[in-house]
Parts: structure tokens; sequence; C-alpha cells
């Protein structure tokens, strides 16, 4: 593991961290309750509690570019299970929003972030999801034009997938929720 | 009582059968809900993922509309959906700065003072065991039914505040209530993948092929489910599960209120069964024959 070389950049970024957390990094003491429920923790290269202990030494550049950050489905079992109270699956958010923030693109990851990043984006023309759409501008977007291709017909046979989507009247309204909160 | 209605985005889309079973059943038990005015997506897994704010105000708009018309208490099927509104209440109670913040945004006030339930709490809540036990008119009995959870309904439990996050039991009984027998087995409560399912399609399998061995290797005949995300992965995967782990499953994902439907005596195509892929024909089927 890369040892700490700054200590002022180490304690700016637990103090972002916490504030955004409304909890303490000091609060978890490494018993690996959470690692050891996580239902993805197959797929992670750092388990949570790891991804908490290099947080807390200021390992920045680590966490913000883990898999693990967006592997988490936020099922919130480390939560619901940590002896300590902490909140695990909170720091799995901070850390998203932080990279998101800070224009990092997760390179092993990226089709998960840029789900959301399409999803939110779909909220923010109709303020409700059309799924069509949804569906087809993530795929535009990952080149993964054809995977799970083969579900469509019959989800249309079975009148899952709408044509048309629904848009509210006061868009104005989401306009500037997405304004202030962007 | 008031009740307002949530539908959120899956119950006009992929999961149309929800809404449609849980309005014919609500119909039959003579409960009015009427849907929020002009409600938008609550944010879903995509808003709290990435922007912590966004996540709090898109739901709080809703709740704000539902209180300004004097609903006291707000049903939200999908459990995504329950879980979003109930993390802004829980948001805006203990952060006055935020909530000073959204309100301002929403130009709109909010007091926290409405109940919200997810389909299982307003179920047994607000409907009531008795009400569902008396419109019982063709029981299942012999059916075996297992109740899979997954995560939203019941976590995290300081917020959700509803039945008991490693072993949760309101389902089975309302199982109980329909004759229907329910089905004990290990994944009732693990996560099904949720919104990977388009981003991490084999993490989804691999999860949610679990739930569907397991469920089946119990003595399952039908899967039970309160949230649409866990039905698109539950049902419209599963041929692919099958495929990729060589081994048949042919497990119907039922919404509990279709399966309460059942109960009822109201006609599968009224509750929209036939809108599944895993085609329920084998156990609608058993039902017939155990009913005779």
């Amino acid at each position: 593991m890369k040892t700490v070389l700054n200590e002022q950049n180490r304690r700016n970024f637990v103090a972002q961290v916490e504030s955004m957390l409304h909890d303490k990094l000091s609060k978890c003491y490494q018993c690996g309750k959470c690692s050891a429920g996580c239902p993805v923790n197959f797929e992670m290269d750092y388990t949570p509690n790891q991804i908490i202990k290099m947080t807390e030494l200021g390992m920045e550049d680590t966490v913000l570019n883990s898999k693990t950050i967006w592997l988490c489905v936020s099922c919130n079992t480390c939560s619901t299970r940590c002896p300590k109270g902490f909140e695990v699956t909170g720091i799995m958010d901070v850390l998203r929003e932080i990279a998101e923030r800070k224009g990092i693109t997760s390179k092993t990851e990226k089709e998960v972030q840029m789900f959301h990043e399409v999803f939110l984006d779909n909220v923010k023309s109709h303020g409700r999801i059309f799924e069509l759409e949804l569906v087809g501008k993530y795929k535009l977007k990952t080149k993964h034009l054809f995977r799970d291709m083969f579900l469509a017909p019959k989800m249309l046979e079975k009148g899952k997938l709408k044509m048309h989507g629904e848009t509210i009247s006061n868009l104005n309204q989401i306009a500037k929720i997405f304004k202030d909160f962007e | 009582m008031k009740l307002a209605y949530y539908p959120g985005c899956s119950l006009k889309g992929t999961s149309f059968e929800y809404e449609v079973s849980l309005l014919k059943i609500l119909e039959a038990m003579g409960i009015e809900v009427k849907e929020i005015p002009d409600w938008n997506c609550c944010g879903a897994s995509a808003a709290h993922s990435i922007n912590h704010n966004l996540a709090i105000a898109l739901p709080a708009r809703n709740l704000a509309i539902a209180e300004k018309d004097g609903f006291e208490s707000v049903l939200a099927p999908c459990a995504a959906c329950s879980n979003r509104l109930k993390n802004a209440d829980y948001e805006l109670k203990r952060d006055d700065i935020l909530k000073k913040k959204i309100t301002n945004s929403l130009e709109m006030p909010y007091d926290s003072e409405m109940s919200i339930n997810n389909m299982l709490e307003f179920l047994i809540g607000v409907v009531g065991k008795e009400k569902i036990k008396s419109m019982v008119k063709k029981p299942l009995a012999g059916l075996k039914v297992a109740s899979y959870y997954g995560c939203l309904l019941v976590r995290p439990p300081k917020v959700m505040q509803f039945d008991d996050p490693e072993n949760p039991v309101t389902m089975d009984e309302l199982v109980s209530l329909t004759g229907a027998e329910p089905v004990d087995y290990s994944y009732k409560t693990e996560c099904c993948g949720a919104i990977n399912s388009l981003s991490k399609p084999d993490v989804v399998m691999a999860l949610t092929g679990k739930v569907l061995y397991d469920a089946k290797n119990h003595g399952a005949d039908v899967v039970v489910v309160a949230c649409p995300l866990c039905h698109s992965n539950l049902d419209v995967r599963q041929k692919e599960i099958e495929r990729k782990y060589e081994e048949k499953i042919g497990l119907p994902i039922l919404f509990i209120t279709e399966l309460l439907g059942l109960s009822f005596g109201i006609n599968p195509k009224d509750l929209a069964i036939d809108g599944h892929m895993v085609a329920a024909d084998r156990v609608l089927k058993k039902i017939e024959e155990l009913s005779k």
C-alpha cells in the first residue's frame, strides 16, 4: 500500500468525507463484517473495510479510482450489520459523488457510472423515466448496442416496453431542482 | 383517511403488471387511493449514487405536493421509491440546513407529517389482516410460495422502520392469509443486483441465480415480490440464467398483489399475470386443480 505523504491533504480529505457522511471514519475497528456479507465482494478490487481504512489514511486517488465504489449496489447489508453502526453504504455514495465532481471516470466500471448519468439526464428531460429512451441512450453511450437486444421482442410482445414516455407538466420545477443541486 | 398513491416510473412501464394488480385488489377491497398530481421520478439509485442533495430534493417534491394536497399517508408500491421517499423524509427531519435549501428550491413547505408506506406495510398496517382474510374466496392451499424481500424494503432499518432486516416475515404472513404455504429458504433478503442490471448483467445473474435456485431447491412453485426491480431481475433475466448455469428453473415470479388477487378469485388476466416473461400457466393450473 502507498503511504501517506502529506498530512494536510489527508486531513482535508477525511474532513470532506466525514462532513458529507455525517459520520466518523474512526468508528470503524476493521472487523470486516461489512466485507464478509457484501454480495458483490467477489468482483471488488478492495473490500469495503479496506476502502474505509484507505480513506482514513488519505489514499484519495486509490479509493476514488477503485472498482469497489462503482460495484457497490447500495444493498445496505454492510451498514445493517456493522457492530459500530458506521455508514458503510453511505461512504460509497460519498466517494462516488466526490469522484463524479472531480470528473474522474472509472477505468473499469465506467458503464455503471454512465448508467447513473444517463438516468439522471432522463429525469431532467421529462421529470419521469422514459425507459426506451433511457436504454437507447445508454446503449449509444456505451456502444453496447446489441447486448440484451434479444430480450426486446418478447418484452414488446408482453407490453413491457412503452413506445411513448410521460413528461410532467411542471418541468420548470424539475429544471430548478437540477439547477440548484446539480 | 386520505391516501396518496405514488406509482413511480417502473409501474408505468416494464412493471405495469404491479400497478394493474394492485389497483384491482384495492378496488375489490373498496379502498380508494389518489395518484399524487404531477409526480416526478424519485431519482432511484442513480441520484443517491452520485448526488446526495438531488436524491433528497427529487422525492421531497412529491412529498411536499402530497402534503399540500392534504394527504395523510402515501402508498409507494415500488420498494426503491418507498426507500427513497423515506430516506428524503429522514434526511429532512435531521438536517435543518438542507431542509431549508430544498424547501426554498421547491417553493413549498414540508412538515414531515405523513406516513410513507411500502406495499407490505400498506396491506398489513392500513388495510389490515382481517380485511384481507375476509376477501379470500379461493384459498391457495397446497401452493408453495417463496417470499423474496430483497434489500430496499427492509434496509437500512433505522430509516425503513419496517419488519426484521435479517428475517422479515410480513410477506410470508400475507402468503399464509391466501391459504398458500410459505417456503423457508436462505436468500430472502439477499440482493438481486438491482440497478446494475444493464451495466453489470453477469454480476446480476450471479446474484439472482442464487435466489432462484435456492427457492426452487426448497420446493417453491412460485416466488412473490414487492419490488419492480427484483421482479425484472428474477423474471426478465431468468432464461439467460438458465442458459448460463445450464439448469432449468422455470419459476414464475408474481407480485404479492397478484397472489392476493388470485386468492380473491380475480381472473388472472385482470391481474396482468400474462405480462410476465416466465409464463405462470403451470402455477395457475395447479391452483385450479387444488381448488377442485
